[in-house]
């Protein structure tokens, strides 16, 4: 077990990288501390995967140090960072029972019989298969299957961490939601850092204790799913974390006051440049609706109601003005082409320049 | 310790280069070679060592004590291998893609046991087949004709054929021949419009072994002809008489492989153009 | 319209058994189960890819049972991005125009029409391989789109693009799919949200039967069977044990659920169904936290009770260590109980 440290790393896989557009990873210090969930979350190509290989070995960075436990493992051959890694396919060996696939890295490492039954015993008793030792590991489910993949990681003692590749996508989404929560007890029980690498937010956000948002290549923003929830740095951790995205609506400098159309909102700032692009941030989830009377935030009028069971998603355009979606439970109440009012907690509006976050709490 | 593991797999690789190129540069300074060179003991640098001579090339195109006329066996190789190979592709790949899309069953015998006795053609000695080949041939009055030896020949190569197409159609996704038969195509329609475009690769690898084993085999070539038709494999070895013209005989080599060397430039040129790879994601 | 009539399959893993229903032109049908309760086999039977045991198909009264998959004019996409390699994205698109004979310059005119309708025109000359997956499928959807085809079928098409991209496509669909008020529109997904959110009619298939049917909203709030109960929401519906006495609802251990109201239903054991937002914070009811996990704005936190495990889900971020003891009450109204032979038993029957 170790702390991680991804100190000033930086990739391209081009040899003679000059511009910035050469690296498919761009130069980030992350310290992942010893025993906590995180997620490397971001849309294909954003540079994720290219992490996860600089850690497990498979890619060695051309800049920059990899550190567990202060010990530069930069140049160390994958075999000698005892990683262990789980893929979105479950990895299993089809031959064999549950208990020989669980004692198989133990066997390719001459471990003694007694010390092979001991250990799966044990982490057979952590990913609750017990029952299941005997078994032939193909009869197994899916993700029974993925559990295996991973037991073969844990029945090592040495393990650094655990890197887990999207293991969930070829997984039911009911059964995700138990496999994510038997994840989460492991971590829990075993106090083995786990890195989870994915394109899904909801993923991400419950699994890990702290998220890396990431695109292009670069980190956009690292914090705790709250941080990243209540306080995105810039537009694109607000589109790319939640579900509708965070609405953006554009603003006016006029002599640094800020206005937004149709919502009466204002706010007055000191220090903006007038050439720049203002934008105020909103999530769905704080956006209210309320009597027109008592509207604090404009009015609109209701476009479309999708029910997505206990929540409802309502898209909502001011006249003559941007849509603006909305997510609540009374969505019931609510009749299509209808004119509400709004209101917004002032203190969950966030004020953007430039797609960079200026302003909480106003 | 890094580099000395480098420096001796680089070692290694040449050793093995050496041995595999070592015959046919030994055929082809023999092949400018006379009697007296020859005999003068392991020489390999013309002019230095021995005097190169045009002996053994000049012997391939008489008539008489010194040579045969390569002419003559290199158009019946030709049109065997090729005839044969073309045949066998064509039905091959066709069984290949019966094999690999619809369920065949008669009795017990289902799809894999069909495959299982094309491939078996390959596994039995070729010498256990002479003999029906010969009876059957002389029955037909086909023995020593360039049209029986692409009857047998056909019989050779076809296994190949549907050996690699099989292989290739079932790394096909089977729903590009649904997607294509739901936009409307038959069957039929969707194995050329659709899955035939998308196996040229598999096409050129089948149609290179064909090429290959018909035109190198012996056996059948030297068992079924007499006089009439010979073809290259056994034409060489009818030049070795009382005194070995290795002269003649290493230039009658390298004119046999060369088509092959041919091929295989065009192929692999094909390849790197990636004009075969990344056809099927 | 299109029926299905007692359709049956003898497929080894993932058989049909009897299934009708009647689907109508205009609507978007939504088939939502676990992966292998025979989703996909529905939409090869009505393809033809797979061959009925039993039953007949019919479309606008003419039965359609053995006619041949290239004569039937469906289109489909399917999970996987299927586009043919060597043609390009736009010959990809004329190609199902060629096969109905249409002439080829007005096939060219649908396909570069239909290919700026799902934003590819710049990408027309690609071939498919030098396409991001999410402009695949567009690619995909295109041309079963171009084809005006009577019944256009979607077999989880989402299922392999990123998250937001998921997304994106959710609200563009229904968009696309207006272009054509000619056709049945059916789709599966294993997603509970995603059926919700796009179905005009939703219906639910557990081991290759139709476990229930109808509006999307009604099922949710009132699923008929423990099958469905089970696929329809997101987070899912906890189940516990209990039993009915005297018109109470009370736990394994003796808890008291709900006091009274239930006097419809006989003394007996039952299955009770919380869904996750019918637990709510504060209360007479104690339990464990197990498990805290924040979602956006919402906080999922799984809970031991003395009579069971359950999930609630609340508004805001809350955050509780594992193991902490808090109080929660329980919403009786949006309690489901089912017999054990799983049907829906809470309301009282006319």
């Amino acid at each position: 077990m170790a702390e991680i440290r991804l100190k000033n790393l930086a990739h391209s896989y081009n040899p003679a990288h000059q511009t910035e557009q050469d690296y498919a990873l761009k130069p980030l210090d992350l310290t992942w501390e010893d025993g906590k969930t995180y997620a490397l979350l971001g849309p294909s190509g954003c540079g994720k995967t290219t992490m996860l290989n600089i850690i497990s070995g498979l890619v060695k960075p051309s800049e920059g140090q990899l550190l567990f436990d202060g010990q530069d493992v930069t140049s160390a051959p994958t075999s000698k960072r005892n990683i262990a890694q789980v893929f979105q396919f479950p990895v299993i060996y089809n031959t064999m029972s549950v208990a020989q696939n669980l004692a198989f890295p133990l066997v390719c490492r001459k471990y003694s019989d007694k010390d092979i039954k001991f250990q799966v015993d044990k982490v057979a008793d952590l990913l609750d298969l017990t029952e299941y030792l005997p078994m032939a590991a193909k009869k197994l489910t899916a993700d029974q299957k993925q559990l295996i993949s991973l037991g073969r990681g844990l029945v090592r003692e040495d393990v650094n961490a655990i890197l887990l590749d999207e293991p969930l996508t070829v997984i039911d989404p009911q059964m995700k939601f138990e496999l994510r929560r038997k994840l989460r007890e492991i971590n829990k029980r075993s106090g083995i850092t786990m890195v989870l690498v994915t394109h899904d937010q909801n993923e991400a956000m419950t699994f890990a204790d702290e998220v890396v948002v990431m695109q292009d290549g670069r980190v956009m923003q690292s914090g705790t799913p709250e941080i990243l929830f209540e306080q995105p740095q810039n537009t694109f951790v607000g589109y790319f974390i939640g579900s509708p995205p965070m609405n953006f609506l554009p603003l006016k400098n006029d002599n640094g006051i800020l206005t937004c159309d149709h919502t009466g909102f204002s706010q007055k700032m000191d220090k903006l440049p007038s050439k720049d692009q203002y934008s105020l941030g909103i999530r769905p989830e704080y956006l209210k609706i309320t009597e027109q009377q008592n509207a604090s935030f404009g009015i609109a009028k209701i476009i479309q109601i999708d029910d997505i069971g206990i929540d409802g998603i309502i898209t909502l355009s001011f006249e003559d003005g941007p849509h603006i979606k909305l997510k609540t439970r009374d969505h019931k109440s609510l009749h299509l082409n209808g004119i509400v009012g709004l209101s917004m907690p002032p203190n969950k509006s966030l004020i953007y320049q430039n797609n960079n976050l200026i302003s909480s709490n106003i | 310790m890094f580099r000395f593991y480098k420096i001796l797999k680089h070692l290694c690789l040449l050793l093995w280069s050496a041995f595999v190129v070592f015959p046919f540069l030994w055929s082809l300074s023999t092949s400018f070679k006379d009697a007296n060179a020859i005999t003068g003991g392991a020489t390999y640098i013309p002019w230095l060592e021995y005097a190169p001579s045009m002996q053994g090339w000049a012997s391939l195109f008489t008539d008489n004590e010194q040579g045969i006329n390569i002419a003559g066996p290199f158009v019946d190789s030709a049109l065997v291998t090729i005839l044969a190979s073309l045949v066998s592709l064509i039905l091959g790949t066709l069984a290949a893609y019966g094999l690999s899309r619809f369920e065949y069953r008669m009795g017990f015998i289902k799809n894999s046991d069909i495959t299982f006795f094309f491939i078996s053609q390959r596994i039995m000695p070729p010498i256990v087949l002479a003999i029906p080949f010969f009876l059957m041939l002389k029955q037909l009055d086909l023995l020593d004709t360039v049209a029986g030896l692409v009857l047998v020949y056909t019989a050779l190569l076809m296994p190949i054929a549907v050996w690699v197409m099989i292989d290739f159609f079932n790394g096909i996704p089977k729903e590009l021949d649904e997607m294509a038969m739901i936009d409307g195509c038959s069957p039929i329609e969707a194995f050329f419009r659709v899955v035939l475009p998308n196996s040229i690769p598999g096409l050129v690898v089948a149609g290179m072994f064909c090429v290959i084993f018909g035109w190198n085999d012996f056996f059948f070539a030297f068992t079924l002809t007499f006089t009439q038709t010979q073809l290259l494999p056994v034409a060489i070895v009818s030049l070795n008489s009382s005194v070995t013209p290795w002269w003649s005989l290493s230039a009658f080599a390298l004119i046999s492989i060369a088509p092959l060397v041919v091929i295989a430039f065009i192929v692999e040129k094909f390849m790197s153009k990636g004009s075969l790879s990344g056809a099927i994601r | 319209m299109l029926s299905l009539k007692n359709i049956s399959i003898e497929h080894p893993k993932t058989p049909l058994f009897n299934i009708s229903y009647n689907f109508e032109a205009g609507k978007f049908y939504c088939i939502l189960g676990r992966t292998g309760a025979g989703k996909t086999e529905i939409l090869r039977a009505l393809m033809g890819l797979e061959q009925l045991s039993n039953g007949e198909i019919t479309l606008d009264d003419e039965n359609i049972s053995n006619r041949v998959i290239w004569k039937r004019n469906m289109a489909l996409v399917y999970q996987q991005f299927i586009n043919y390699p060597h043609l390009n994205v736009l010959d990809n698109v004329i190609f199902p125009l060629l096969r109905q004979k249409i002439k080829k310059s007005v096939a060219r005119q649908k396909a570069i029409s239909m290919l700026e309708l799902v934003g590819l025109s710049e990408l027309a000359d690609r071939k498919p391989s030098q396409l991001s997956g999410g402009q695949q499928q567009r690619v995909a959807l295109a041309r079963a789109l171009v084809k005006d085809a009577r019944i256009l079928m979607m077999d989880e098409p989402l299922v392999n693009l990123d998250y937001k991209l998921r997304e994106q496509l959710r609200e563009e669909f229904p968009k696309l799919i207006h272009q054509s008020p000619d056709s049945v529109i059916l789709y599966t997904t294993t997603e509970p949200k995603e059926a919700m959110q796009l179905a005009d009619e939703l219906l639910i298939i557990d081991n290759g039967q139709i476990a229930g049917h109808g509006k999307p909203h009604d099922l949710f709030e009132n699923p008929p069977n423990l099958a469905v109960a089970k696929v329809i929401s997101d987070p899912p519906i906890s189940f516990v044990k209990g039993h009915i006495e005297n018109g109470k609802l009370i736990g394994s251990d003796g808890t008291i659920l709900q006091q009274s109201g239930l006097q419809h239903i006989a003394n007996g054991e039952v299955q009770v169904g919380l869904r996750p937002d019918a637990l709510s914070l504060g209360g007479e009811l104690t339990s464990r936290v197990v498990l805290t996990e924040i979602n956006g704005s919402e906080t999922i936190v799984h809970l031991n009770f003395s009579f069971g495990q359950a999930v609630m889900l609340l508004d805001g971020i809350h955050m509780f260590e594992a193991d902490q003891k808090i109080n929660v009450s329980l919403d009786t109204n949006t309690i489901m109980l089912f017999s054990l032979d799983g049907q829906n038993i809470t309301k009282e029957s006319n």
